[in-house]
C-alpha cells in the first residue's frame, strides 16, 4: 500500500525552488492557476520508497505578511492545506536575508525542513554553514542540495519523509520579549473562544499576523463570536510601535544565531559591483539595452528563418496534396486545405519567431539582466505614468501579447497592472509582421524595412502615449516606486532558460491553439457558403459582410476584400494576409497577390499604408482578449480594449489618408 | 535631525545604518522582510539622479528615488555625499 504525502516548496524569489521543483518532479508536472488568482500553480508528483509525493511549488515571497497575491497564496496554501511538510529553500551563497522567512515559516508551525541550495556557489566562495547548529538552534532538519546539479535531493526526500511522520513537533517560536507576549497571550485566550477559528489557524500566529496590523488576518475573524473582545485587545494606542518592535526582534534574534552557524556569512560581494555600474549607468545604461534588443531581434529572425522556410514546405507540401483531390467529399478537402492548414497554419509558422525571442527573453531574465533593463527603463516608465515593471511585458509583447500579458502579474499595484495590460496590445507582435512585409514591400520597395521600423515604433508611441492618457483620466494615480530585487548574475543554463521559454511559450499554443483552429473554420465557413459560391467571393458570406461593412471603411479608402480581411484578422492578425490572397483570388502565393495589388487601382501607397497603422492598432486578437479577459477578470476593460483599438486605428488611419497625399505630392 | 538624510542622497560606495522608514502598511512590512529596517546596514553601490541600487545583507536591490527618499539614514562613511547638492531642489 502506497503512503501519499505533500511537501510544499517555500522560499525568497530567486533561491533555485524552482531548478529544485523540477529536479524532484521531471516531467510529472501539471501547471494551473490557484483558486481565485492568476497566480500560477505549479504541482508535481515523485516517488520515494513506499511514497507516493505531491510536491507544490508555492509562489517565491520575502515574508509571509499579505503585500501581494504571492503572499496571500503561499500562506493560504501553508494554513487551508496543511501540506505534511514544508522544504524551506534557501540560497546558501546569501544566507541572512532567507532567515526572516524562517522565523515566519515557523511561527505557521508547520513541519519544516530547510534546503540549503546553491551550497557548491557558496563553499567555493568560502561561506561555510553549520548545519549541526543550524539544527540545533532552529530545530528544523538541514540539508545541503545543489539543485543545478541535483545533488541531495535523496536526503531531501528522504528527511522530509521522516518529518512527516514524526509527531508531535518540537515548535520553536520567538519570544518577543514580556509586554509582547502578554498582549500575544491575551489574545491567543481570546481567539480560543472560538474553538472553530482556533483549530483553523494557529492562533499564536494568528495573534502575531493580528498584533502585525496583517487586514488580511483581520478579515479571517469577520463572523467569528471572538471578533468582537479581539479587536478590544487590539486596540492601543501603541500597535504601530509593537509591530516595529517585534520586526527588531526577529532581526536581533537572526542576528544573534548567524555568528553561530556561519562565520564568514557576514561579508561583501563585490564582483557584481562593476557590471551594475555599467550596465545601469546613467549614460550607458540605455544604450546598452538597446543594443541588446536590437541584437536580440537580430538573432530572432535569423535563427529563426530556416524554421519557418522547413514549416511552411511542410504545410505547403499537406494543402498541395489535400489540392490533388485525393479526399473526398470536396468540401472536407477544402476545410482541411483552404480551411485549417491556411488558417492555423499561417499562425503555427511565425512559433519559431515567439519561442527564440522568449528564448533570448529568458537568458537575459536568468542571466539576472532584465532585473537591471527594468531599474534602468524605471525613470522613463515613471514620467509617462507606468512602473518598471511593465516594461518586461512591453518587451515580451513584441514577441507574442499573449504570453506578455501574463508577465504583468509581477505588478502588484491594480492600476499599474491595468494600464500595462491595455496598452500591451499596441505592441507589434510577431503575427503583424507577415502584414507589413507583404504591403510596405509591394508599395514602398526601396524603403520597406525603413517603414517597417517606423510601424514597431508608431505601436511604441501609441502604448506611450495610451498610458499617458489613461494616467489623466480613466486610471488616475501614480505609479508605485521601484523596489525591486537585482538577483547576482548567473551564468544561465541551457535546461533552465528552455523550460523557462517552453512555460511562456507553451502557454501560447495551448490558449491560441484553441482559438484559432475555431476562427479558421469559421472563415472557412463564411467564405464557402451559401453553398456553390465562388471560395471568397463577392456572393459568399464572407463577401456579403464585407459590403455590409464597407460604408464604416470607405472614408479610409478601403474596399470591401479589405473589410473581409480586417474582420478575419481579428481571429489571427496574419490572417489578413491569408484572407487578401483568397478574395484576390491569388491564394497563399504572395508573388501573385503583390501582382493582383499593385494592378487593383484603388489600392495605392498611402492605402497600404493607413491599412498597415490600421492593422498594427486595432483590436487585439482574439487569443490577446481571452487573456485580457482572464487577467483583468473583467468584460469591461476587455471590451473597452476593443472599441479604444478601433477608434485609435480609425482616427490614425483617417489622419494618414488626408495627410499623406499632401506629404507626397510635395515631394 | 543632524545627521540624518534620506538613502537617495548617498553617493555610490557609502555606507550608513537605516534609522527610520517612512512608509506604513503593507510596503513597509515587504521593506522588513527584504531586510530594510531600522538599524539595518546598507551600502550603496551605484545612483543615478536619487534612484539607487544598494545591498542588504549581501542582498541587491534597486529603487526608484521615490522609494529611496521613504528610507532615513545616518551614521554614513563619508560626511557630505556629493549628490547632497543640487539634488535637494527638486
Amino acid at each position: 500500500m502506497k503512503k501519499t504525502i505533500r511537501i510544499a516548496l517555500a522560499g525568497n524569489p530567486n533561491v533555485g525552488k524552482s531548478t529544485i521543483f523540477n529536479a524532484l518532479t521531471g516531467s510529472r508536472q501539471h501547471v494551473g492557476n490557484w483558486p481565485g488568482v492568476t497566480v500560477e500553480k505549479k504541482s508535481g508528483w515523485v516517488k520515494y520508497q513506499d511514497y507516493e509525493i505531491e510536491v507544490v511549488d508555492l509562489p517565491g515571497t520575502y515574508s509571509l505578511t499579505a503585500y501581494s497575491v504571492d503572499e496571500v497564496v503561499a500562506r493560504d496554501y501553508i494554513i487551508d492545506e496543511k501540506p505534511d511538510v514544508v522544504i524551506h529553500v534557501v540560497d546558501a551563497t546569501n544566507f541572512e536575508r532567507n532567515l526572516y522567512l524562517t522565523t515566519q515559516l515557523m511561527e505557521l508551525g508547520v513541519p519544516l525542513v530547510m534546503a540549503l541550495n546553491m551550497s557548491d556557489m557558496a563553499e567555493k566562495a568560502g561561506t561555510a554553514i553549520n548545519r549541526a547548529s543550524m539544527k540545533k538552534f532552529f530545530e528544523i532538519p538541514v540539508v545541503r542540495t545543489v539543485g543545478s546539479r541535483a545533488e541531495g535531493l535523496e536526503e531531501l526526500l528522504r528527511t522530509a519523509v521522516q518529518e512527516a511522520e514524526t509527531s508531535p513537533h518540537h515548535e520553536h517560536a520567538i519570544g518577543y520579549g514580556d509586554a509582547i507576549e502578554r498582549t500575544i497571550s491575551g489574545l491567543v485566550t481570546a481567539l480560543g473562544n472560538d474553538p472553530a477559528l482556533a483549530a483553523r489557524y494557529p492562533p499564536r500566529w494568528l495573534a502575531i499576523r493580528l498584533l502585525e496590523g496583517d487586514d488580511n488576518a483581520k478579515g479571517k475573524l469577520s463572523g467569528s463570536p471572538a471578533q468582537a473582545h479581539v479587536l478590544a485587545l487590539l486596540n492601543t494606542p501603541d500597535l504601530a510601535e509593537t509591530e516595529a518592535a517585534m520586526a527588531d526582534r526577529r532581526y536581533e534574534v537572526i542576528a544573534a544565531l548567524l555568528p553561530q552557524v556561519c562565520t564568514t556569512c557576514v561579508k561583501e560581494m563585490n564582483s557584481s559591483d562593476l557590471i551594475d555600474r555599467v550596465i545601469t549607468n546613467r549614460y550607458l545604461g540605455i544604450p546598452i539595452f538597446l543594443a541588446l534588443m536590437w541584437g536580440a531581434f537580430q538573432l530572432t529572425f535569423a535563427v529563426a528563418a530556416p524554421f519557418m522556410a522547413a514549416i511552411d514546405a511542410l504545410f505547403g507540401y499537406c494543402a498541395g496534396l489535400l489540392a490533388s483531390g485525393t479526399v473526398e467529399p470536396a468540401w472536407l478537402g477544402s476545410l482541411l486545405g483552404d480551411g485549417i492548414i491556411g488558417g492555423v497554419g499561417s499562425v503555427i509558422i511565425f512559433l519559431p519567431n515567439i519561442f527564440i525571442l522568449l528564448f533570448i527573453l529568458s537568458l537575459l531574465e536568468d542571466s539576472g539582466y532584465l532585473a537591471r533593463a527594468a531599474f534602468v527603463m524605471d525613470r522613463l516608465m515613471y514620467a509617462i505614468g507606468l512602473p518598471g515593471k511593465s516594461f518586461i511585458p512591453m518587451l515580451i509583447g513584441l514577441g507574442c501579447n499573449v504570453p506578455a500579458i501574463m508577465a504583468t502579474r509581477t505588478i502588484e499595484d491594480k492600476n499599474d497592472r491595468l494600464i500595462t495590460i491595455l496598452i500591451n496590445p499596441f505592441m507589434s507582435c510577431g503575427a503583424r509582421l507577415p502584414v507589413f512585409v507583404l504591403l510596405a514591400g509591394i508599395f514602398f520597395t526601396a524603403d520597406a524595412g525603413t517603414m517597417v521600423f517606423f510601424l514597431y515604433l508608431l505601436g511604441i508611441a501609441v502604448a506611450i502615449g495610451s498610458a499617458w492618457l489613461f494616467r489623466k483620466t480613466i486610471l488616475p494615480g501614480k505609479p508605485a516606486p521601484f523596489l525591486m530585487e537585482m538577483p547576482p548574475y548567473r551564468l544561465p543554463t541551457l535546461a533552465t532558460s528552455v523550460r523557462h521559454m517552453w512555460d511562456r511559450g507553451s502557454m501560447y499554443i495551448r490558449k491560441a491553439g484553441g482559438i484559432i483552429l475555431t476562427g479558421a473554420v469559421i472563415v472557412w465557413f463564411l467564405a464557402s457558403f451559401p453553398y456553390g459560391v465562388e471560395y471568397g467571393s463577392a456572393e459568399s458570406y464572407a463577401g456579403m459582410l464585407g459590403h455590409l461593412l464597407q460604408p464604416i471603411f470607405a472614408p479610409l479608402g478601403f474596399d470591401w476584400k479589405i473589410a473581409v480581411a480586417l474582420l478575419f484578422g481579428f481571429i489571427a492578425k496574419e490572417i489578413v494576409v491569408g484572407s487578401l490572397g483568397i478574395l484576390y483570388g491569388a491564394g497563399e502565393d504572395e508573388g501573385t497577390l503583390a501582382a493582383a495589388l499593385l494592378a487593383d487601382p484603388s489600392f495605392g501607397p498611402v492605402t497600404a499604408f493607413a491599412l498597415m497603422v490600421f492593422v498594427l492598432l486595432y483590436m487585439p486578437c482574439i487569443a490577446a482578449l481571452a487573456v485580457i479577459k482572464k487577467e483583468t477578470g473583467s468584460w469591461k476593460w476587455t471590451l473597452f480594449s476593443v472599441g479604444y483599438g478601433i477608434t485609435v486605428a480609425y482616427i490614425l488611419a483617417l489622419i494618414i489618408v488626408h495627410i499623406a497625399p499632401v506629404i507626397i505630392g510635395r515631394i | 535631525m543632524t545627521g540624518t538624510m534620506p538613502l537617495s542622497f548617498l553617493s555610490p560606495g557609502t555606507e550608513a545604518t537605516v534609522v527610520d522608514v517612512r512608509a506604513d502598511g503593507g510596503l513597509l512590512r515587504r521593506l522588513v522582510a527584504m531586510g530594510i529596517y531600522s538599524s539595518s546596514r546598507v551600502t550603496v553601490v551605484c545612483s543615478d539622479r536619487g534612484s539607487l541600487i544598494i545591498t542588504v545583507a549581501g542582498t541587491r536591490y534597486a529603487l526608484s528615488k521615490g522609494m529611496a527618499m521613504k528610507i532615513l539614514v545616518g551614521g554614513y562613511t563619508h560626511e557630505t555625499p556629493e549628490q547632497l547638492t543640487g539634488e535637494r531642489a527638486s
